[in-house]
Order: structure tokens, then sequence, then C-alpha cells
């Protein structure tokens, strides 16, 4: 299977020759630089200033506290004014940065989370794709194949409807409607997210109650 | 090379501090050189710590001056166009992540309502679904038969002018062209699908029993098929 990535491969420390190549990379890098530095400064309270010209010619800096300070301590050689305005501001910033970076590691967390989640999904449509024929990619069935699946789905699909009357019957009234969903009823449909709306799937991923999930589907 | 993951907040003991400290200094050193270097680009880096009071440079301090003066020469609005401190860049990085997030988590739900349908296909009970996971299904049967309508088309089609044209015909079967879970221009379609169940629906017939058909079971009314596939 060919590699996609690069990664966890020797790239020779020479100007890369190919000119698409090489603005990918440089994107790619420039961000996990920054991100590099970013987290020094975290971990470790350090000052740092990185700048870098793109081969575009464009400038991308970062600076901790900022690029404008760092630069300035650099020349003046001064130490930092240490009054007790600047005390309470470096107090603020760095509250903020605590704040932003619990944020960020419970966004990545979730991600992983869910990343996971799909990773199982796919292996379970590739047994059951090994397992039953209409499970396959449409494109790979025959005729007769695509009739009959044909026939069940639109059986399925009679289905669906009947069920989905007897619950609005049993629950009347469009603000009851996705009572179960606690979106906030966005009936009929949220227009604006053009098609499927995945902030409706919110409450389906309740992490404490994975009866739910693993339970139908 | 721990593999650990190490927590995003500053490290209390001093000397895993100092420890960390040198080591991730040298490796940021390492990634400016390599980036200069790979993308033939001008950069410079400044670190400052407690542990020095010379503050650490790249490439040289020479190399440094050199690389402020082409910055500062450079109209303030370009300098600051994609200047970021810790705080606007975590900003960046958190608003991607849950954009990340937010798209991991369509995908999964597009596998998981497939998956839920295949299950219903072969008789699973709709019993536990509610209002929305039964609209999420409906969309997706009708997607599913949007395609099948088209490649049954176009393999018709085939055949057709296969037929026409004598054994050199040739009218390549088209893909199938499958709309994504979120480029459905069928948003009128999606909203139609759940109003349509508001009004009376004619009752499909279902094709005579057929040894090969998929074991539709049907809870209202028809018993189930007996099926020499499925025991």
């Amino acid at each position: 299977m060919a590699r996609k990535s690069r990664g966890r491969q020797k790239v020779e420390m020479v100007k890369m020759s190919k000119e698409s190549n090489l603005q990918v990379t440089f994107s790619k890098r420039r961000s996990g630089l920054f991100k590099k530095a970013s987290e020094l400064s975290t971990l470790c309270g350090a000052e740092i200033a990185i700048i870098v010209f793109s081969p575009g010619n464009r400038v991308f800096s970062f600076g901790h506290p900022g690029v404008e300070n760092v630069i300035d301590r650099y020349f003046t050689r001064n130490p930092p004014q240490n009054s007790g305005t600047m005390q309470l501001i470096e107090a603020h910033r760095n509250a903020t940065v605590r704040e932003l970076n619990m944020q960020l590691t419970q966004a990545v967390n979730q991600f992983e989370i869910e990343k996971k989640r799909g990773e199982e999904l796919s292996q379970m449509r590739k047994a059951g794709q090994s397992q039953s024929w209409w499970e396959a990619p449409i494109e790979e069935l025959t005729l007769p194949q695509i009739e009959q699946l044909k026939v069940s789905l639109e059986g399925l699909k009679m289905n669906v409807t009947k069920q989905a009357q007897k619950l609005l019957i049993e629950n009347p009234g469009p603000p009851q409607f996705f009572a179960s969903s606690s979106s906030g009823g966005i009936f009929p449909y949220d227009r604006k997210a053009g098609g499927f709306n995945p902030n409706m799937v919110l409450p389906h991923y309740d992490y404490n109650n994975p009866g739910y999930r693993r339970g139908f589907f | 090379m721990t593999r650990k993951k190490v927590k995003l907040a500053y490290i209390t003991n001093d000397s895993a501090r100092k420890a960390t400290f040198k080591k991730r200094k040298k490796g940021l050193m390492k990634k400016v050189s390599e980036l200069s270097t790979l993308c033939g680009i001008e950069a410079c880096a400044i670190i400052c710590s407690p542990y020095d009071t010379q503050p650490e440079v790249w490439p040289s301090p020479l190399g440094v001056q050199r690389v402020l003066s082409q910055f500062q020469k450079l109209p303030e609005m370009e300098q600051c166009k994609k200047m970021v401190n810790q705080e606007s860049f975590l900003r960046q990085r958190i608003t991607k992540a849950n954009e990340h997030l937010k798209k991991q988590r369509k995908d999964n739900r597009e596998k998981e309502v497939t998956h839920a349908m295949f299950q219903c296909l072969t008789g699973k009970s709709l019993q536990n679904l509610n209002l929305m996971d039964l609209n999420d299904l409906g969309w997706m049967v009708d997607r599913n038969l949007k395609e099948i309508n088209k490649r049954s088309d176009s393999l018709k089609n085939v055949t057709i002018s296969q037929m026409a044209a004598g054994p050199s015909g040739e009218h390549p079967s088209q893909r199938a062209e499958v709309p994504a879970f979120e480029e459905n221009n069928d948003n009128m379609h999606r909203q139609q699908w759940f109003m349509d169940l508001l009004t009376p629906q004619e009752p499909l017939g279902f094709g005579g029993p057929d040894e090969m058909m998929l074991p539709f079971v049907d809870n209202n009314q028809n018993p189930p098929w007996s099926n020499t596939f499925f025991p």
C-alpha cells in the first residue's frame, strides 16, 4: 500500500525540488514549529519569538508573550520590568493560556474518542460487506441483486414511515417533536445546515449512557 | 523519546522542567533549521529562559539581526497579519480541533445510520428508534434508493446500447455519483420526506415472494418471508 505521507521516513536535508511539495511542507512544518514553540512556552515558561518567511515571501511569526516584546528584550538586553501592573497583566495572561490549553486538550481528546469509534464502525462495515452481499457498494451488485435490494428498501421505507407516524400521533405537536433530542426543536428541519445537521447529533453522544448507542446502533 | 502523553501545563517540578526545557529547546532549534533548509526560506528563533542570562538564538546573532531587520522593514500591517501569540494561536488550534471533531461526528453518524439500515433490512425492530433516528434512517434509505435507481438505469442503458450498437458498442457505465452526506442538494427533499409523514401514504405493495428476497420483516402486517438464504 502506497504511503500517503512521509512520516517516520528519513528526509534528506536539502532544499526540496518539487515546488508543490515545498509549499505543502512549509505549511505543515511551520504549523508544527509553532505548536512546539507553544508547548515549550507552556511547559517551561520560556519566552520565545519565531519569525519565518514563506516561499511566497509572506511573514509568519509566533511570540510569547508577544513577538515585539521578545524582540525588544533581545535588543535592549533589559530585564523585563516587574511593576505591579505588569505582574497583574502577566498573571491574567497566564490564566487565560491555562484555560485555553485545557480546552484544547479536551477537544483533542474528544476527537480521539470519535476517531476510534469511527474506526470501529469502519471495521463493522467491512465485516458486514464480506458476509452479506447487500452491504456491498451498489456498483458491485448485479442488476437482479439491485432490483431485490430496491424492493426491500422500499419496504423498509414504508415501515419507517409508519413507525414515525405512530410516534407523531403518540406525541402530538411540533414542540415535543424533538423532545428526546433536547436540541431545542428545529422543526421541520434546519434549512441552513444544508442537509444533515450534525448539531442534532449531539444528544446522542451521551457517553455516560453507553447503553443507548450500543443497544440499537 | 517518551511515548507518554504530556499534560499541557507548566511543569512544577524544577528538575523535570529544566530537563524538558533543554530537550525541547534543542528540538525546536532543529525544527527551525530543517524548515529553513527544506524550503529554502529565511527564519530566526529567539528563546529566553530563566536558565540562561543570554537568550539562545538560531541561526546566529548575525543571522537573527538579518531576519529581524528584514521583518521590521515590512509595513506594520504585513508584520501583524500572520502574527500570533499563545492566546491567539491556541484559539486557532481549538477552532480547528472542533472542526475536525464535528466532521468526525458527522461521518460516524452516517456510518451508524447505514449500519442501522442494514440491520433493519434483515429484520431488526424499529421500536427503539426516536423520531430523529427514524428521520435519518428514512433519509438514508432514500439516498440508497436514489443511487440504486441511477445505477439500474445506467445498467439498463448499457444493455440497450450494447444491443443497438452491436459488439463494438460502448457506453461506459457511469459510476453512480454518491452525494455526500452533507452536500445533499435535496434539502427540500429531506423536509419533504418528513412532511409526507403527516399526509397519508399509499402503502407500497410488496413483490411476490421470491426465494432470493432479503428477509424483510414487516412487523405490522405481512408474515416474515421464508427464505432459503437466511435460516
